[in-house]
């Protein structure tokens, strides 16, 4: 689930939760334009789907940004 | 801060050659106290009509509803900052009301246009709808007023509430000069130490998220409307209309704040039973996650360095505004505040909570019904006799539907008393 108000998802039991931007404008930003507006939102989306691969035994939130950091160390781990 | 409040109560309202108060009758001169409202070149038309208790009135669309009162002592003008109205800080000396009666603003001018935010609330002074609204046992003068189509929207909702408020300034003044039959004294000065303290925590929705305005004309505090820090506002202040005009439902209005039954109980109960330490005004509506949390830890912290013991929550708003104020109540408890929350409820099935975010914290809360006025069991609300405002109705999840105002009317579509002025109970089922 990718939500700007995380603390409800969490609250009511959401498996994986994604913070979301703001409630205006949850998965983008439209001050940055529609071409980086729409990086913005396929980023989430894509950390979206990748949070499925992990198993979870209960409401689990992840920040995109320290989700990327993570994904970036392991990479680089298996390097 | 002492403030002494007089009371003059109304029992008849008639039209009349000059505009007085005496002895519990109110005359009033149309033409008088419209002559200023028709001179400005914003409004295009305006007339008084009154509807009294007991009536087969209907009033539509209503904007707002507001209680005639008066400085007579002390700095300052009631409903301060509003509508360009002083915003010295009010609370101190001497006001004087006019009780019984109320001024209803009839206008069909949304606070904004960006949507989600219509004028929605009708009045009945008999029937289902009316037995559950303070204002049905109040003489409504209803000023039924125009704005000139060609304004911006800010500037029709400030034309239209400032004739109304200076209407309810003019009826006050009939008083200021007259000894009041009843005066209550609201001082706060001395506390009894071996009391606990309590604090008032009022959460007043604001326009900014919803109208992208930071000057959207909705409630708000000494005029100001947008969001904001939590406000310390002396109970004194509140009284003196320091929280006013009007949000989307028949209890946050003018008139709802002054008589605020929560607040005029703490202060009564003040020295004997608690010291009322102060009110806090929180601000809802804000957009994100880290804003809400932020804002129920900081009404927390001031509620406990002004030495809460106890706090009392109410809200004015559904949904989106729940998430701060739910989490204010939570962080009241964690700081050993305990915390009673009044609110409606949302419908429920299969056991889920009637509350869109239940926390364990939140172990004292008190029921005003529900929120849906559907929910409340009134069925359709009967045709009335006389309607004031407009004859069309509009209906619709789209508002593309229109009725006869005086027929049959699907229930209120929010009722949102979260005051506590109704005697809605709860059934055990």
């Amino acid at each position: 689930m990718i939500s700007a108000i995380y603390g409800l998802a969490l609250g009511v039991g959401a498996n994986r939760i994604i913070k979301g931007a703001k409630i205006e404008h949850v998965l983008g930003d439209p001050k940055m334009g529609s071409e980086k507006d729409r990086a913005y939102s396929l980023n989430l989306v894509r950390i979206a789907l990748k949070t499925l691969e992990q198993e979870v035994t209960e409401p689990t939130l992840y920040d995109p940004y320290e989700f990327l950091k993570t994904e970036k160390k392991e990479v680089s781990d298996a390097a | 801060m002492r403030l002494d409040i007089g009371t003059f109560p109304v029992t008849e309202v008639v039209f009349g050659s000059e505009t007085k108060y005496n002895d519990g009758l109110l005359e009033i001169n149309e033409d008088e106290l419209l002559a200023p409202v028709l001179s400005d070149p914003r409004i295009t038309k305006a007339k008084i009509e009154i509807a009294r208790p007991g009536e087969s009135v209907r009033i539509w669309p209503v904007r707002d509803v507001i209680e005639p009162r008066i400085k007579v002592k002390g700095p300052g003008t009631v409903y301060p900052g509003t509508c360009d109205r002083p915003v010295t800080t009010v609370g101190e000396g001497v006001t004087h009301r006019l009780s019984g009666v109320c001024v209803v603003e009839v206008a069909d001018i949304p606070q904004h246009e960006k949507g989600g935010d219509f004028i929605e609330l009708y009045l009945d002074m008999v029937g289902p709808w009316a037995d559950i609204t303070p204002y049905s046992s109040l003489v409504n003068i209803c000023v039924v007023i125009e704005a000139d189509s060609d304004l911006h929207i800010d500037s029709k909702n400030i034309a239209v509430h400032q004739a109304c408020l200076a209407i309810s300034d003019s009826l006050a003044a009939t008083v200021k000069e007259q000894t009041p039959p009843e005066t209550e004294t609201f001082d706060l000065s001395t506390d009894d130490d071996s009391l606990p303290g309590v604090v008032f925590i009022p959460c007043i929705h604001s326009p900014e998220h919803m109208s992208g305005s930071l000057n959207t004309f909705c409630i708000s505090i000494y005029g100001i409307s947008r969001l904001m820090s939590p406000w310390i506002l002396h109970p004194n202040e509140v009284l003196d209309g320091a929280i006013s005009c009007p949000y989307r439902t028949a209890f946050a209005t003018s008139w709802a704040m002054v008589n605020n039954p929560i607040l005029l109980e703490l202060y009564r109960r003040h020295g004997t039973d608690f010291n009322l330490k102060t009110c806090i005004a929180l601000k809802t509506e804000w957009t994100t996650q880290q804003q809400k949390d932020l804002m129920g830890q900081q009404t927390a912290k001031m509620a406990k360095m002004f030495g809460a013991d106890g706090a009392i929550v109410t809200w004015d708003a559904g949904g989106n505004e729940f998430m701060e104020v739910i989490r204010t109540i939570q962080h009241c408890e964690k700081n050993d505040i305990k915390t009673v929350f009044l609110t409606s409820e949302d419908l429920s099935s299969e056991g889920v909570s009637t509350m869109l975010e239940p926390v364990e914290e939140a172990d004292a809360m008190i029921s005003t019904g529900f929120f849906l006025g559907d929910a409340l069991g009134l069925g359709q609300i009967p045709a009335v006799d006389r309607v004031i405002g407009s004859p069309e109705f509009i209906i619709g999840a789209l508002r593309d539907g229109v009725i006869p105002t005086q027929g049959e009317l699907p229930p209120p579509r929010r009722h949102d008393d979260h005051y506590g002025f109704t005697n809605l109970m709860c059934e055990e089922t």
